[in-house]
């Protein structure tokens, strides 16, 4: 029991922040018949694994996000019908890229994290298996998103060396935003390096 | 007469109407939904939303004190008399166009269409 009450309260303070977008009326309402919805999700018994439990509380507030972005959306289309309203919502939706890929990332910093202490916390001992587990998939990691920064042809927002000092100074963390937010996907990253090289 | 009006008639809306029409008056919290659909939170919400909107769905907190059982009261769904009306005929002209487009989609040429959300 005690083991979800983490999992649930960041669910809860993901859920909060989704509910800002609403209107003040029902802001409130909102969020106490979501944050409802959590102990059915993290007691559920027909999902046997905890972590598993964990995941779909996570998954199921990055749910609500995408639900609060399409309701203050419909509400505003509503409200200002016209020329604004409209671009509003163009402009709400091309910001939607970056800003749900971060959401993605952090759940997944979340679960890893969590995971994580989950396993150091029943084997405590330094010299144990899981303790070396976790420095090898933490080291694989980085090295793999080190050789994806140096062989990119372009990154966004940053410089190749200011991302790679992220890497490294926070280990899943860093590497789990650059992937996110600053790697160029392949097919995006064709056209401008063949364009560069004549 | 017979329409959802602004909301058309989805997959996912389909699984919802059923789950309702399974029994009309029992009421249903989100996550029973979720799981009943087999539908994500992010797609279940905004439709339920509309329903609302449109009056074919009303809500209702659950009537217990918030420390009865340690567990906070719960918001309840359910078709209102105009909803299962509504969505009886509904499902029972999907279920006939289905047919009817199943051979039609037959054809190789025909596009699938894509995902409304």
């Amino acid at each position: 029991m005690s083991g979800t009450e983490p999992v649930q309260r960041i669910a809860e303070v993901l859920i909060r922040a989704s509910c800002r977008r609403l209107p003040e009326d029902e802001r409130a309402e909102r969020c106490k018949e979501w944050s409802a919805e959590l102990p059915a999700i993290l007691d559920d018994t027909s999902i046997r694994l905890p972590i598993l439990r964990a995941v779909r509380a996570l998954r199921y507030s990055a749910g609500i996000s995408r639900t609060t972005r399409q309701l203050s959306r419909a509400s505003g289309r509503s409200a200002q019908a016209g020329a604004a309203g409209w671009r509003d919502g163009a402009m709400s939706a091309r910001a939607a890229g970056p800003g749900s890929r971060m959401t993605i990332g952090v759940i997944v910093w979340l679960v890893v994290i969590f995971a994580a202490v989950s396993l150091l916390r029943a084997h405590p001992d330094p010299n144990s298996w899981p303790f070396i587990l976790l420095l090898a998939l933490a080291a694989a990691f980085d090295a793999f998103c080190l050789i994806d920064i140096a062989r990119a042809s372009q990154v966004r927002y940053l410089p190749k060396w200011a991302w790679a000092l992220i890497c490294l100074a926070q280990c899943p963390g860093g590497g789990i935003v650059y992937l996110c937010i600053g790697r160029v996907g392949r097919a995006q990253s064709a056209p401008p390096s063949s364009a560069q090289r004549p | 007469m017979c329409s959802l009006g602004l909301v058309k008639l989805t997959a996912p809306l389909e699984r919802v109407l059923r789950v309702l029409l399974a029994d009309p008056v029992a009421p249903h919290y989100g996550y029973d939904l979720m799981k009943a659909a087999n539908l994500a939170s992010g797609t279940l919400y905004p439709m339920l939303a509309r329903l609302q909107e449109e009056g074919l769905v009303d809500s209702q907190w659950e009537d217990r004190s918030p420390d009865a059982g340690g567990r906070p009261p719960r918001k309840y769904y359910r078709l209102t008399a105009e909803g299962a009306r509504v969505a009886r005929l509904e499902l029972a002209h999907a279920s006939t166009a289905s047919a009817s487009t199943r051979r039609v989609a037959a054809r190789p040429a025909h596009g699938t269409p894509g995902s409304a959300l």
